[in-house]
């Protein structure tokens, strides 16, 4: 088609926002006739680069809901490493490690120090550190009213209840993890936060 | 081989499915590349890269689409990221001069209506040019909002004709065909090819009578 100033500039104005086709220019976007051919290499590259682009989003995704414990489980089978390994280069006692693999212990009770020394360990960046602290925060802060709601549920065993029990169980604890923590834990939690980030700057 | 509907595809990318990836090309790839090449008359190189960010785009933000009418949403999210990024493109053009060229250089036909008439279009485009170096130089990173006034002269300009003139302008401009217009507008195919040139010359009448300090003398 011939196009003249008053094309290109309506096209423009179309780019920037300013006009809009009615959905119509979409929709033939999609279902006019292609003049273009693409060969079968440069498709491959572009598949191969969105593939690698979904890897990095799983893992980056996983990575976000990990909690200090299944990050120190995992890593321990990958590198076949065994706890005192890891709680002697870290300074942390035998059993206190042990709370820690768990997520049996609030983040605020382990040193600055000795979280440092476990980003050194495993080369994490600030903040892959933070939120690994976050999330074991938030695991444990609401860990005993999770229980508490479990064992509620868990003690209606008949076959035909569970099912249901177990759906209502879900969905209460959903809600609960919604609950915010209260202000005064939160500012611990910041504060603690705040020298690991201070401390590395 | 029937295309997955959309619904699947996005399912497949939501869940980390490598061949999700393979569907989207082959939805996606050949279609984006003809309209940048053929519509907006991009090179093939700059076409290929923008229509390989446009589908890495869709991928890292896949978990903020939601299906709200039917399978064809997904399809108009992408032309909208499609749209931004070539936006963004002829602003970075812009700022490196070639704006004229990235709108087909010489090979655009004069319009021939009025006298002044593609001198008072180039100097929209030129003010278009100032506009985007100047946003570029107060450092603004959000570009999405265009400050750009000359536009809203072209935009004001259609505002002020008939519908059916103004969809005919807006769609033509952007290759929809005359069948689709008609559609839309309900006036036959033959009435917009006839009346498309007499609907440029109103157009640029308009111009003429609604910005005359823009007229070059």
């Amino acid at each position: 088609m011939k196009r003249d100033l008053i094309d290109s500039l309506i096209q423009l104005a179309y780019l920037e926002g300013k006009i809009t086709t009615h959905g119509l220019y979409e929709q033939v976007g999609g279902e006019r006739d292609l003049f273009i051919t693409v060969d079968s290499s440069r498709r491959q590259q572009l598949i191969e680069r969105l593939e690698e682009a979904v890897r990095n989003r799983t893992a980056s995704r996983q990575d976000h809901t990990l909690t200090i414990g299944m990050f120190l489980r995992k890593k321990r089978k990958e590198q076949a490493i065994l706890p005192r390994d890891i709680s002697s280069r870290i300074g942390l006692s035998p059993n206190t490690y042990r709370m820690l693999e768990h997520d049996r212990i609030s983040p605020l009770k382990i040193s600055t120090d000795s979280w440092l020394r476990l980003k050194h360990l495993f080369h994490l960046s600030t903040d892959s550190l933070v939120q690994l602290i976050r999330r074991t925060h938030q695991v444990v802060w609401f860990r005993p009213s999770f229980s508490e709601t479990l064992a509620r549920y868990d003690a209606r065993k008949t076959a035909r209840q569970k099912p249901e029990e177990m759906r209502n169980a879900a969905e209460e604890l959903y809600a609960r993890a919604h609950l915010k923590v209260p202000p005064d834990e939160l500012r611990k939690l910041e504060s603690l936060i705040a020298t690991i980030q201070d401390s590395e700057s | 081989m029937a295309r997955p509907m959309n619904r699947k595809i996005v399912k497949q990318l939501r869940e980390g499915d490598p061949v999700g990836c393979r569907h989207l090309v082959d939805a996606y790839q050949r279609r984006l590349l003809n309209e940048a090449t053929t519509v907006f008359r991009l090179r093939l190189e700059d076409a290929e890269e923008i229509v390989s960010d446009v589908l890495l785009t869709v991928i890292d933000k896949i978990d903020t689409f939601e299906f709200q009418k039917g399978d064809a949403d997904f399809h108009f999210w992408i032309m909208a990221i499609f749209r931004n990024r070539l936006r963004d493109f002829v602003r970075q053009q812009t700022i490196r001069g070639k704006l004229f060229v990235t709108m087909g250089g010489d090979a655009l036909d004069n319009t021939g209506f009025e006298t002044g008439s593609d001198e008072m279009l180039e100097s929209i485009i030129h003010d278009y040019e100032a506009e985007v170096r100047r946003g570029d130089s107060e450092g603004g990173r959000d570009q999405s909002r265009s400050k750009s006034d000359s536009l809203q002269m072209i935009a004001d300009t259609l505002d002020s004709m008939e519908t059916w003139e103004r969809v005919l302008l807006r769609c033509r401009a952007l290759e929809v065909p005359y069948a689709e217009i008609a559609r839309y507008t309900g006036k036959p195919v033959d009435h917009l090819k006839v009346y498309h040139a007499r609907v440029k010359k109103k157009f640029i009448k308009l111009l003429f009578e609604r910005y005359p300090e823009m007229q070059i003398q």
